[in-house]
């Protein structure tokens, strides 16, 4: 299929140099978002990225659009916030697993069944690669090679597509940084998505768990066209090994979006809390 | 890739347009890479980097200039018919470190010019077009080149195995 982009990928990029490893997932992921930008043609002051804390939620430092970097666990409060006060912008919501599930994991829950107009994109290296390499919620239990938890975190794996998917989201999809092209059709994808699309990112850290380089061998594209009924989803998901790629689950549901209208002034609203 | 479509170049045109995508992503990439290990301190491989960007900018403008009077199809991203992961010549993110030294990252290099050339030699063997195959084959010769003095470039490093550098900063510190 050919298509028409006037603009290309590093017109999306700002000119701050990233402080990511070098082998980082993130830089393809970053490289992914411009081109699915540049592809979609999307004026660059029509976006906005939100995020919080983290390696990954340095992401909207490096594009050239409006960007928040905010609170740990906060993108998607604000990014909700935005959305609802400037529903014309496209926004995009980032960060990384110990951010979204964790620190956010209640904010996730909830921007799953509000379903408003968004992206979010998690990268998920499976650690808190910023603050040096403890167990996060996407870990598995048998992981030791952290001093914080030398015998392995013990406890089940989070399962963020499946909780998306019993959480309400109606878009969910898995990409792989170490396959650019297919991320970057989900990401297009995800962002035409009328609702709030969930993409799950595996993007290696290269410095905390140098053992994802086995991922390349490990990830499988999905079998089969994505499906738009809940219950055949959530019996890929259950069977899933957490490693397959591609767009999960896709059905348009309805949209939450807040009147824009102003039922008081700010005068108003100060002169009730008056003391 | 896109393995579920047709992966046959059909036209000069597209041949062009996928030789523009592969020098500009090259060059984006180490200009990237070079960035990278400038801010990780490795000032040397930065510049190695930067060298290697520069030269996929010529070749770019070399693609531009032979394209010149055509008008090149837009590709979308993930319909380019390479047959790697992503265009042959951008090095792989995940083959980089922040302690390589200059023999890797040519090494390094001289994989990605392989790839080219690989890519350059299938459309020359299997395009149905004549002018499409006698591009491509011209194309593979250039990348031909590019993998000699690459491997001459190597030679003159005197690449060595090696214990691996002293981290003066490793990462994995005492909790």
């Amino acid at each position: 299929m050919m298509t028409v982009a006037a603009l290309r990928a590093k017109d999306y990029k700002s000119d701050i140099k990233p402080v990511w490893c070098p082998g980082c997932g993130d830089f393809a992921v970053l490289s992914a978002l411009t081109k699915a930008l540049a592809h979609l043609g999307l004026p660059k002051e029509r976006a906005a990225l939100i995020s919080g804390i983290g390696c990954s939620s340095r992401l909207p430092a490096y594009i050239n659009a409006y960007g928040f970097h905010g609170v740990h666990g906060r993108a998607l409060a604000a990014a909700s916030g935005l959305k609802a006060a400037r529903p014309d912008l496209t926004v995009l919501a980032v960060g990384g697993d110990g951010d979204g599930f964790s620190i956010g994991g209640n904010h996730f829950l909830h921007a799953c069944r509000r379903n408003m107009d968004m992206t979010y994109i998690v990268m998920d290296n499976e650690v808190y690669g910023m603050t040096k390499g403890q167990a996060s919620p996407t870990t598995g239990p048998d992981w030791m090679d952290s001093k914080m938890t030398p015998h392995g975190p013990g406890v089940r794996r989070f399962q963020p597509a499946a909780i998306a998917l019993a959480a309400g989201a109606g878009f969910i999809a898995r990409g792989f940084s170490g396959d650019p092209s297919g991320l970057t059709r989900i990401l297009a994808s995800a962002i035409e998505y009328p609702g709030f699309a969930f993409v799950q990112v595996l993007s290696p850290c290269p410095t905390f768990r140098p053992d994802h380089r086995d991922w390349k061998e490990q990830v499988h594209a999905l079998a089969a066209e994505p499906t738009g009924n809940a219950v055949e989803a959530a019996r890929i998901l259950q069977a899933d090994d957490g490693m397959t790629t591609g767009i999960l689950y896709a059905e348009e549901l309805p949209v939450w979006q807040p009147r824009n209208q102003a039922s008081a002034s700010i005068v108003e609203i100060e002169e009730e809390f008056r003391l | 890739m896109n393995a579920e479509t047709d992966q046959t170049i059909a036209t000069v045109g597209e041949l062009l347009a996928h030789a523009l995508e592969l020098e500009l992503e090259s060059a984006e990439r180490y200009r990237e890479l070079a960035d990278a290990m400038q801010v990780h301190n490795n000032p040397d491989v930065a510049s190695l980097f930067h060298r290697l960007a520069s030269y996929g900018d010529a070749h770019a403008r070399e693609v531009k200039q032979r394209a010149a009077g055509l008008e090149l199809p837009t590709i979308a991203p993930w319909d380019f018919k390479w047959t790697c992961p992503d265009a042959p010549e951008s090095a792989c993110v995940e083959d980089t470190h922040y302690l390589m030294n200059r023999c890797q990252a040519l090494q390094l290099a001289l994989h990605n010019e392989n790839r080219g050339q690989l890519f350059y030699a299938g459309v020359a063997g299997s395009a149905p077009d004549p002018d499409v195959r006698f591009i491509a084959a011209e194309m593979a010769a250039e990348e031909e080149q590019h993998v000699a003095m690459l491997q001459e470039w190597l030679a003159r490093e005197r690449c060595r195995a090696e214990e691996p550098p002293e981290d003066l900063d490793p990462p994995n510190v005492s909790e």
